[in-house]
């Protein structure tokens, strides 16, 4: 058990050590090698989840509880909690942020910005909030993810940046807010915050004052979490937020921290709430209309960050509906969604820095005729949309497929119906980028476009192959976990 | 129906209906701050009461403190961002930022 | 004791909501500060003691500093001030009602004089070792944020190139 307590101190206290190594070192020794310490705390992070899953499976144990700095050794309460689904969550934070340090080596001028400081203080609180096991102690990651990401928009000091970061950050204090007034609610019943003091039996039937304020606690934080997840009709900040921001920055704020403060947060709602039909019917509300609602937005955009985040909208829809079912395949499939979610939008953001890099412009207008220029660019985002549209065999069909079977078979057909049909629309998008950007004629100034190389050569490639691999191996995931009786 | 918790509750609602209300209607950037603080003081009344109600006192002052040193720093945040457009733009109007379509 | 509460309330919301209305900014920042100042006597009266002293002096304190400091780093002319808000229409009703109404709900409260109902035993524990020993998850998000806090002034505040 050695390894697991180790582990799990790992991912909190490595991103702290790198801050203190990148103060401490000479300026310009890490000028020049900024990214060696963050592609090294990415990649150690990543290992330790796959090594920690292997461990926690060969010995069947279902979560680990462990604290940090020895204070259980004063009162016996562990504070962190390691769990399957945190460990998939935490590899997916490893593999996000790895990409983003591969952009950022061409994209950002480390000399004017803190991009290391801030890209470690993001990792401490996403890893912090999915160990958590206090709903408050949730709160507080959430907003040192909060805060972390307003001063990672806004660290160039551009136009752009420092609006979206305004606007981002006017939003987001509301739906803290919302979830504090919930949590405080809550409190008003149950004496503390910790997952195992909850319980589930939480309403009761008697019209008193208590059943009321256990309502309006659930509605607030589910608009809190919403908010942050970037569900219609709270998603108005999204495009914003991420066009305006750096390449390197948006491809976190898309490809993870979306997910793990919106999504995170109604997955802990619904291990307490779960059981309660209107919590199920509200959050396939939510989802069929963000579904539907993203993909039309998204296809009357025609910058080309813009229409990826409003397919992110899309995609979090999905990741709703597969939730709401309230059974353990739809957590499954909701779960598989966030990892494959990962990796085409990450995709989708490198090939948008890498025409950003060799053509100086992301309006679709004004592209076309690409694919001879830049073969591996083309290539890499028609295999990210295929997988967004959910084709097979790559990994978006299968948590497609995961979810609608789920909705299916809690009762939703008309819902499962909607999902399928709604692949429809997620296509029409798609096409019309690369239609716009990739085939047809090019124009004159882009006739000297070259291939881009490099760092975010190499991302491409490497997500593009994690893809294909994870949607051909996925049939040995699913009777992996069939032996362990989840399906 | 009428007790101490219930007018405490209805007190702090009307306490975060003025603070959002703030923040959504004004024109000047640093005006949201306090729409921020405003809510942030409702919701402090109410983790207090809830320790109240369910005798655990101390462990609601350590939510409050937590809750507390949050709002510090966003409200640091929210200043420095205030002063980053001001120096871009020369005056504080939110009705300057049109750069991003909606 | 409820009596305090109670006024404590309505001076409160009153402070509260001129805060909001208020034109100028210099006021608004006052007025935020004596709404704290009387969040924390309602504080103290109900026994916590530890949260009441931490938000008079940070809340009422310190926010306002950074607060004025951020209206004197932006030097803003009182006459622009005014401009600003000359043409914005304002619902003037909306506060008074809010006012209005907690007012009349107080003093329904004093008239009837309603005390304080505690339904629950308190329990005995001292808020030093709750705070140190189980909440450190709390503690390690409070030491990042305000590292993100230092880092945030040193990036935002820098006085490098100016672009125009």
């Amino acid at each position: 058990m050695n390894y697991l307590n180790y582990a799990g101190e790992a991912f909190l206290l490595i991103p702290l050590s790198a801050i203190f190594l990148n103060n401490i070192c000479n300026k310009r020794f890490i000028e020049k090698h900024f990214h060696i310490l963050t592609g090294a705390v990415a990649l150690l992070q990543m290992i330790a989840a796959v090594f920690a899953f292997y461990i926690m499976d060969a010995n069947q144990m279902l979560n680990f509880d462990f604290s940090v700095f020895g204070s259980s050794k004063i009162t016996g309460i562990e504070l962190f909690d390691i769990n399957p689904v945190s460990l998939v969550f935490l590899f997916c934070i490893g593999m996000v942020a790895f990409v983003s340090v591969m952009i950022s080596i061409r994209t950002i001028d480390v000399k004017k910005g803190s991009y290391v400081n801030l890209l470690m203080t993001l990792l401490i609180g996403m890893n912090g909030m999915v160990m958590v096991s206090d709903l408050f102690s949730l709160y507080v990651f959430l907003d040192v993810i909060g805060i972390s990401s307003f001063v990672m928009i806004a660290m160039f000091r551009s136009r752009k940046g420092l609006e979206g970061s305004i606007k981002y950050l006017i939003i987001s204090e509301i739906a803290s807010i919302f979830i504090l007034m919930g949590l405080s609610f809550i409190s008003m019943k149950t004496g503390s915050l910790s997952f195992k003091d909850i319980g589930r039996n939480l309403l009761t039937n008697t019209f008193e004052l208590q059943t009321i304020l256990i309502y309006a606690a659930i509605i607030l934080m589910i608009a809190g979490f919403s908010i942050k997840a970037g569900i219609v009709p709270f998603h108005s900040w999204l495009p914003d937020a991420h066009q305006s921001a750096d390449t390197s920055i948006s491809v976190l704020l898309s490809g993870i921290v979306i997910k793990i403060a919106g999504i995170y947060g109604i997955y802990v709602l619904t291990n307490i709430f779960g059981g309660i039909k209107a919590y199920q019917v509200s959050l396939a509300g939510l989802g069929i209309i963000s579904v539907v609602v993203g993909a039309l937005l998204a296809a009357c955009q025609s910058h080309f960050k813009r229409i990826v985040a409003y397919s992110s909208v899309s995609q979090m829809g999905y990741i709703l509906l597969g939730l709401s079912t309230g059974s353990t395949l739809g957590i499954v499939g909701a779960v598989a969604h966030v990892f494959s979610h990962a990796a085409f939008k990450s995709t989708l953001f490198t090939n948008a820095a890498a025409i950003h890099e060799q053509t100086g412009t992301l309006e679709i207008d004004e592209m076309g005729g690409l694919q001879s220029r830049m073969p591996v660019t083309a290539f890499s985002s028609t295999i990210a949309f295929l997988s967004t549209a959910g084709i097979p065999p790559f990994a978006g069909f299968w948590s497609k497929l995961l979810i609608v079977m789920a909705l299916w078979g809690s009762g939703n057909q008309i819902l499962a119906g909607f999902a399928l049909c709604a692949s429809i629309l997620t296509s029409a998008y798609f096409l019309r980028l690369q239609k716009k950007v990739f085939f047809g004629k090019t124009p004159e100034h882009l006739s000297s476009v070259t291939e881009v190389t490099g760092s975010i050569k190499f991302a491409e490639i490497l997500l593009t192959a994690v893809t294909c691999i994870v949607g051909v191996l996925f049939p040995l995931i699913i009777i992996f976990l069939h032996s362990r009786g989840l399906i | 129906m009428l007790n101490f918790q219930t007018i405490m509750l209805f007190v702090g609602f009307l306490m975060i209906i003025a603070g959002c209300y703030c923040m959504i209607r004004t024109y000047h950037m640093l005006k949201i701050i306090i729409g921020i603080e405003v809510a942030m003081k409702a919701v402090t009344m109410f983790l207090i009461l809830a320790g109240y109600m369910n005798g655990h006192m101390g462990l609601a002052q350590a939510y409050v403190i937590t809750a507390i040193v949050i709002e510090v720093i966003v409200a640091v945040v929210f200043a420095g961002v205030t002063i980053g457009l001001y120096k871009k733009y020369g005056n504080m109007d939110i009705r300057n930022l049109t750069e991003l379509k909606g | 004791m409820a009596t305090i509460i109670y006024i404590s309330l309505a001076f409160l919301l009153i402070f509260c909501v001129m805060a909001v209305m208020s034109h100028s900014l210099l006021k608004s920042a006052i007025y935020l500060a004596l709404a704290s100042a009387t969040l924390g006597v309602i504080l103290y009266v109900l026994g916590a003691y530890w949260a009441a002293v931490i938000e008079v002096s940070v809340c009422s304190g310190l926010i306002t500093v950074i607060f004025i400091s951020a209206i004197s780093l932006s030097k803003i002319k009182k006459e622009e001030v005014q401009k600003l808000y000359s043409d914005k229409k304002r619902m003037w009703f909306l506060p008074v009602m809010l006012i209005v109404v907690g007012v009349a709900l107080i003093v329904l409260a004093l008239a009837n004089d309603l005390s304080l109902t505690n339904t629950a035993e308190k329990v005995t524990e001292d808020f030093r070792e709750i705070f140190w020993n189980t909440r450190q998850a709390d503690i390690i998000g409070q030491i990042v944020t305000i590292l993100i806090g230092g880092i945030a002034v040193f990036v935002l505040f820098r006085d490098d190139e100016d672009k125009k």
